[in-house]
């Protein structure tokens, strides 16, 4: 209890509960970043600043073109994710009625169940032998097994997917939810077409949380070394995969935290720019 | 309602049914492939069995695994909420400039992509010398879920009045007093919230764990290691049961956000 006590007088925990957040979240971005600048020499790292990852990333066309190829990827989810997940959130903000938190409850269950089992089924799922070509072949809509979803660019695209779907849902739902029904129904007494109320009332509402999940989809799409190398055959080799192997086998830590470091950056300024966007918005 | 309109009904309302269906479609299967055995890729119909789960026991390292995972969640639980709460606390009372910049500091982990979060503390955690445990673990797992603790539990703290702490204080309360029998018992549905939120992410958190773990294994951990050798009947068994254990979790947060809500109303 006097334990307890002396924490609500004094302040020195303020300013040692500051110094925790500060040596956990602050320290460790300053000292990856720092790491970025330095070599790595056999197994010793080299604590020399020098720009030499930097330049490796900038020659080696092969990054370059894994970064780039890794973003477009993570585009391709976000606009698949914005594609399927708005519809849904739509229906359930105006139509669901009382089932409303039900759906809603009902697709945040599979955002907490486990990855590695949604990975790891989506294979059996997609592959060669597995449940599409199987129900495809009964229905014998196919003749040959389709070899389109597994082990390629597509089935990483798929379950990022349907991993990363309720991220964009929620937040939207949440933002369509406020609109009160009567502002709808103002829309059209004051002569809207149904596509004029959606375009002009409905979408700039519900539009912030739509970026809210669009940008935190993408981010982790970005970000993901997992799916892309258990479902991703040849193609998982993504920008977040080579960091990861560069932590792993090719122990080149350095040259990972550089690579981190630019995903790091570029994670930055999408989250500045949203910030400002939608405080624009506002 | 317009005929279009109601066109657009149905068919966005078979859309979501699609969707609900797409993501449920694995964990289906995985709790089907734990009753079901297969063979040559057919299932065989009559093979149900709950043999698995009572195999369970046996499975030393799987069961090792799900301790471990109780284990970080648990503490992970008790650090991110205590820090949590004092953040919110700090962050709703005070009037300096630095609050945006925690807020800031504690949104990071949570926003960036989780491979920075991890390889940033597992560089920390090298320079300093820390071995890599389950204790690395926790520490991790503590600063990504820090900011939705944080956030509950502020969510919560500007719904109470400024006047319910001033007459606390003016009845004569201590800080602490105040604390204990003022603010503890109108914020213990969002702390509870927050932690059983906390203890969710905790458990399936694979991203970050997968840098600072050394030689334990937390149970996502054990999954992805089994995955190159394929999973046993054993390993769906341990999965059924954890999406029991999320679920009802899931569910139990519903519960309490939904009727806190409505004493909110009343």
């Amino acid at each position: 209890m006097n334990f307890l006590i002396n924490y609500f007088k004094s302040s020195i925990w303020t300013f040692l509960s500051f110094t925790v957040v500060i040596l956990l979240i602050l320290i460790p971005l300053a000292s990856f970043l720092s790491y970025s600048f330095f070599t790595v020499d056999g197994l010793e790292i080299n604590h020399q600043l020098s720009l030499a990852n930097y330049k490796e990333f900038l020659v080696g066309k092969i990054y370059i073109n894994t970064l780039i190829r890794t973003i477009f990827l993570a585009l391709t989810v976000m606009f698949s994710c914005i594609f399927l997940g708005y519809p849904v959130a739509y229906f359930l903000a105006r139509y669901a009625g009382r089932f409303k938190y039900v759906i809603l409850l009902m697709l945040i269950i599979p955002l907490f169940m486990s990855y590695i089992i949604k990975i790891y089924m989506m294979r059996s799922i997609l592959g060669y032998a597995g449940l599409i070509n199987k129900v495809l072949k009964m229905f014998d809509l196919i003749e040959k097994p389709l070899e389109f979803f597994l082990w390629n660019q597509n089935s990483v695209i798929i379950t990022l997917v349907i991993i990363l779907l309720p991220l964009i849902i929620i937040p939207t739902f949440t933002s369509l939810e406020k609109i009160p029904p009567n502002i709808i129904e103002a829309s059209f007494d004051l002569g809207c077409k149904p596509f004029q109320a959606f375009r002009y009332v409905i979408f700039p509402i519900g539009f912030p949380g739509l970026v809210v999940g669009s940008i935190f989809v993408f981010i982790l799409a970005l970000g993901d070394f997992i799916t892309p190398q258990l479902v991703g055959g040849t193609s998982g080799f993504t920008f977040g995969k080579i960091i990861y192997s560069n932590f792993g086998l090719a122990f080149n830590w350095p040259f990972g935290a550089a690579l981190a470091s630019i995903l790091l950056f570029i994670s930055v300024i999408i989250i500045l720019l949203t910030n400002y966007l939608t405080n624009k918005l506002k | 309602m317009t005929k279009l309109e109601n066109l657009t009904k149905y068919l966005i309302a078979i859309l979501t049914g699609l969707i609900v269906a797409a993501l449920y479609a694995p964990i289906v299967m995985t709790i089907f492939f734990s009753f079901y055995k297969t063979r040559k890729g057919m299932v065989k119909w009559d093979s149900f069995s709950y043999e698995p789960y009572t195999k369970l026991i046996f499975e030393k390292q799987i069961l090792e695994s799900l301790l471990n995972s109780l284990y970080v969640g648990g503490i992970t639980v008790i650090c991110s909420v205590v820090i949590g709460f004092y953040f919110a606390n700090y962050y709703h009372t005070s009037k300096s400039k630095m609050k945006e910049f925690l807020q800031f500091i504690i949104f990071l982990p949570f926003l960036l992509p989780p491979i920075i979060t991890g390889l940033s503390l597992l560089i920390f955690f090298r320079e300093i010398n820390l071995p890599r445990s389950l204790n690395t673990v926790v520490i991790g797992h503590t600063i990504f879920v820090l900011a939705i603790v944080f956030k509950i539990i502020l969510n919560k703290l500007e719904t109470l009045k400024p006047s319910l702490m001033e007459s606390a204080y003016d009845l004569g309360a201590s800080k602490f007093q105040a604390f204990w029998y003022v603010l503890l018992p109108n914020i213990k549905l969002s702390l509870i919230i927050a932690g059983l939120l906390a203890f969710t992410i905790s458990l399936d958190e694979t991203l970050i764990t997968l840098f600072l773990i050394g030689n334990d294994t937390t149970w996502p951990i054990k999954l992805w290691a089994k995955m190159r050798v394929g999973f046993s009947k054993q390993v769906n068994a341990s999965v059924t049961l954890i999406l029991i254990l999320t679920t009802f979790l899931v569910l139990l947060i519903a519960t309490i956000i939904s009727k806190s809500e409505k004493r909110i109303l009343h």
